[in-house]
């Protein structure tokens, strides 16, 4: 194993530069280090003046997401030692708006998550103090996975389909309407239907399933975007026929 | 000239505090503009998110208010505020079924469909309850999501407060706000200000909690004249990865492993809790395990990295395996195969019990300011209990908001006085101002190394007279210091601001632990190796004339007394 690697790490100053550039850095190799530890060396040892975004650095605030080498990755969970000898390059996700070097914009997805309308919707509240909504565990486990997304954007980043066309509501989003669909204390879904269906991307998805190889918790959002559609139409054929009464 | 905006209720933190203050001050009102000022992004920051563990109320019998009360006690050493652990036991649970009914949390469930709990050592009964192993995830989402719900909740995120203001009359005024993605001043008036910032005891060498924590609203709260309770008292956890070099160091390994029958060896592969507690050995108190190890590795028995070996493979790989799958996968990650053969772990700082004094209203001594979560102390006495930390941040901080609430749109908008922040933004940005001086970084390594070895596990008076002296020279050193490039999105500078505030609570921890000549809970002095007879007391800081001070004021049993009721514990589990 090498003793060093080559850290090339995109930049962008807009009040210096109107195009990102690279800029590379020499940093020593530890079989231990994940990219985060390389980018943290960078910044206190090399170039104080390197932006980048993290919180937690254990793979639970989803703050750190970025391309590693093309892919996006967290770059907390993912290891120099799977690329060295090989350069590494570190850019930011693609499809967001670079805010500074690294760091990247993510109003669109906040944006986005809120359409969905991602909080449990009941004609009838019932109040707390009657006790909890019952719920067996395998009640739980049809939405359980969905429920385990930390919105690290990856799978926007991956996705195709997002690339191409901004207005696309995107896997995470997808992915958590179907985790308060799928919710049996939640009656929201036929409200959440009209607005996932007002966006022609999720019908524009062809099962590519990138987001869902990117994805660091195995959401699977590709398989919650394939029930969204098989449910999803078939509630739609429901409402032109039945129009009077489709939950 | 810095702009001036207002606001309603100003929420400074956004972890499980600030949002539930901020969701119960919504819903009191629709008329009620609330502002969230969060360091990272909306619910991704901060530690309620690492929990874990769990959630403790009770939801039924056999469990009582009492027994959860009593448990909360001996777990704190008898000096927690007893109105105040009235307060979280009594208000736990109708707080955890809002979180599940009203706000959407999934918590694992029982063969019926009710709520699982699960038992922590150290608990007279199952109390806790979780989702999995990653609760604090779940509850951090949903609360996020709840208030993008939310019309009158606007989140500034990327934004950290750095000086509380008070009006002309002393009033609590709002906050001078540093937007850290355009490296602006913002002042922030409010008719009421929260500060639920969430502590964090990043100023150690090694830590389990989120690195974007730097102890911010204890160095606010102590610069803006209040008093403080328990600095002393800090939180280690035994059994912290040990990954030199690495950002992940200082990551839990859980509890459950040496629950399990996991061994704990020294380099010389001796089984040392023989030496330190021979009946409960592994399964003795995180606080005793913890100290146990360092002092194996200060007197030269370590591991090759400093820490001790933890051992399971005894257990059966598959058995490890299946019951800690996250465990496993953690360990594999960095090339260590946890089901069969030990790896090394050492103690991790974890919490700090200390905190701003407040009331049961979450009311600080400042009008208009109030306090809840982990910036608070009085909750946890000596020693949290596992389970305890989320449920006193959302327990607090829905009390906070319905408080505010309550009475903040009868009270006026305060004036606040300009002038006086450009001299605060003035020497905020002073090190932006200055050349670069490279040595931001090797003055926080020195305090971190300072604060582990001399006020960390184990303490004594000539040690933490040296730690203070220390302390001081670094933040001496620290107002020369420059960083380089500007202000916008610059982690130097924000890392500049964090050190500043780790300092500045360094030596409180540490003038707060020279104050206490005894040995109580998660505080060990080698010279005062017992619990003092007399009168229980509590350690309070602030700062007075100008200069920070401790004092000690006695513990009122306002409710119940140690020794007569302390239900019986085998293992004090002080987790997340």
């Amino acid at each position: 194993m090498p003793s060093t690697v080559a850290l090339t790490v995109a930049r962008y100053r807009p009040e210096r530069e109107s195009e990102p550039t690279f800029q590379t850095y020499e940093i020593p190799f530890r079989k231990d280090w994940v990219v985060l530890d390389a980018l943290n060396h960078v910044k206190d040892e090399l170039d104080g003046s390197l932006s980048f975004r993290w919180s937690c650095r254990m793979g639970v605030c989803g703050s750190c997401g970025m391309k590693v080498n093309g892919t996006p990755k967290l770059t907390c969970a993912t290891f120099l030692s799977d690329y060295v000898p090989a350069p590494i390059r570190v850019e930011p996700l693609d499809y967001f708006p670079v805010v500074r070097d690294l760091v990247v914009d993510l109003t669109d997805f906040m944006r986005k998550l809120k359409q969905v309308k991602p909080w449990i919707i009941r004609t009838e509240e019932k109040p707390p103090a009657e006790g909890e909504y019952l719920q067996t565990p395998d009640q739980l486990d049809t939405y359980k996975q969905f429920s385990m997304c930390i919105n690290c954007m990856l799978c926007y980043s991956a996705c195709p389909i997002y690339g191409l066309e901004p207005s696309f509501i995107g896997p995470a989003a997808i992915a958590l309407a179907q985790r308060y669909n799928m919710d049996s204390r939640d009656e929201g879904a036929a409200e959440r239907l009209k607005i996932l269906s007002e966006h022609d991307g999720i019908w524009q998805c062809t099962f590519v399933g990138e987001c869902t190889k990117v994805c660091p918790k195995h959401v699977d959002p590709a398989g919650a975007i394939q029930q969204y559609k098989l449910t999803g139409a078939t509630r739609w054929v429901k409402s032109l026929l039945l129009p009077w009464g489709t939950r | 000239m810095i702009d001036t905006a207002d606001t309603d209720v100003l929420i400074l933190g956004a972890g499980g505090a600030g949002l539930c203050a901020a969701l119960h001050a919504a819903d009191a009102s629709p008329k009620l503009r609330v502002t969230v000022v969060v360091k990272g992004l909306l619910g991704r920051a901060g530690c309620t998110r690492m929990v874990q563990g769990g959630y403790n109320a009770v939801l039924g019998a056999p469990d009582s208010l009492e027994a959860h009360f009593l448990d909360t006690l001996a777990g704190g050493g008898w000096i927690n505020d007893q109105d105040l652990v009235w307060t979280l036991v009594s208000e736990a649970p109708g707080r955890v079924l809002e979180l599940e009914s009203r706000y959407g949390c999934l918590f694992d469930r029982t063969p019926e469909g009710r709520i699982h709990q699960k038992p922590f050592a150290g608990q007279t009964h199952d109390r806790t309850i979780h989702k999995g192993d990653l609760t604090g995830i779940e509850i951090m989402n949903r609360l996020a999501e709840q208030a993008l719900a939310r019309a009158n909740i606007q989140a500034l995120e990327e934004c950290r407060a750095v000086e509380l203001l008070r009006d002309g009359d002393g009033r609590a005024a709002g906050a001078l706000v540093l937007d850290c993605r355009a490296g602006r001043f913002q002042v922030l008036r409010a008719r009421a200000t929260l500060l639920a910032m969430g502590g964090g005891p990043t100023m150690y060498r090694v830590i389990a909690c989120s690195a974007d924590k730097a102890a911010d609203g204890i160095a606010l709260a102590y610069r803006a004249g209040l008093q403080l309770r328990d600095m002393e008292m800090v939180q280690f956890h035994p059994t912290g990865l040990v990954i030199p070099g690495s950002l992940m160091t200082g990551a839990l390994l859980e509890e459950g492993l040496r629950g399990a029958g996991g061994h704990l060896r020294n380099g010389r592969g001796e089984r040392f809790m023989e030496r330190y507690d021979p009946a409960r050995m592994e399964r003795s108190t995180r606080d005793l395990v913890a100290r146990a190890s360092f002092t194996e590795v200060v007197e030269g028995r370590g591991t090759p990295n400093g820490g001790v070996w933890i051992d399971v493979s005894h257990l059966g790989a598959a058995v490890v395996e299946r019951n800690f799958r996250g465990m496993v996968k953690r360990c594999r990650d960095f090339g260590r195969d946890l089901a069969r053969e030990p790896v090394e772990v050492g103690p991790t700082t974890h919490f700090m019990m200390g905190g701003v004094v407040i009331d049961t209203a979450c009311r600080t001594a400042v009008e208009g300011l109030f306090g809840a979560g982990e910036d608070t102390g009085g909750v946890h006495g000596a020693n949290r209990l596992g389970g305890n930390g989320v449920a006193e941040s959302t327990v607090f901080g829905g009390i906070a908001g319905d408080v505010i609430a309550e009475s903040v749109l009868a009270t006026p908008m305060p004036q606040v006085n300009a002038a006086a922040l450009e001299a605060s933004a003035r020497r905020l940005t002073a090190p932006l101002a200055r050349p670069a001086t490279g040595d931001l970084y090797d003055l926080q390594r020195e305090l971190r190394d300072v604060m582990w070895e001399k006020v960390g596990l184990v303490r004594d008076g000539d040690g933490l007279r040296e730690a203070l002296a220390a302390i001081d020279r670094i933040a001496a050193r620290l107002e020369g210091v420059g960083v380089p490039g500007g202000a916008a999105f610059n982690l130097a500078w924000q890392d500049w601001l964090n050190v500043v505030n780790q300092t500045a609570v360094a030596r409180l921890i540490a003038l707060s632990a020279l104050e206490r000549c005894e040995s109580r809970g998660a505080h060990w002095r080698r010279d005062f190796p017992a619990a003092a007879p007399g009168p229980l007391f509590t350690v309070r800081a602030g700062l007075r004339g100008g200069a920070p001070a401790v004092w000690t004021e006695p513990v009122a049993l306002t409710r119940a007394a140690p020794g007569v009721s302390a239900p019986a514990s085998s293992m004090v589990e002080i987790g997340d």
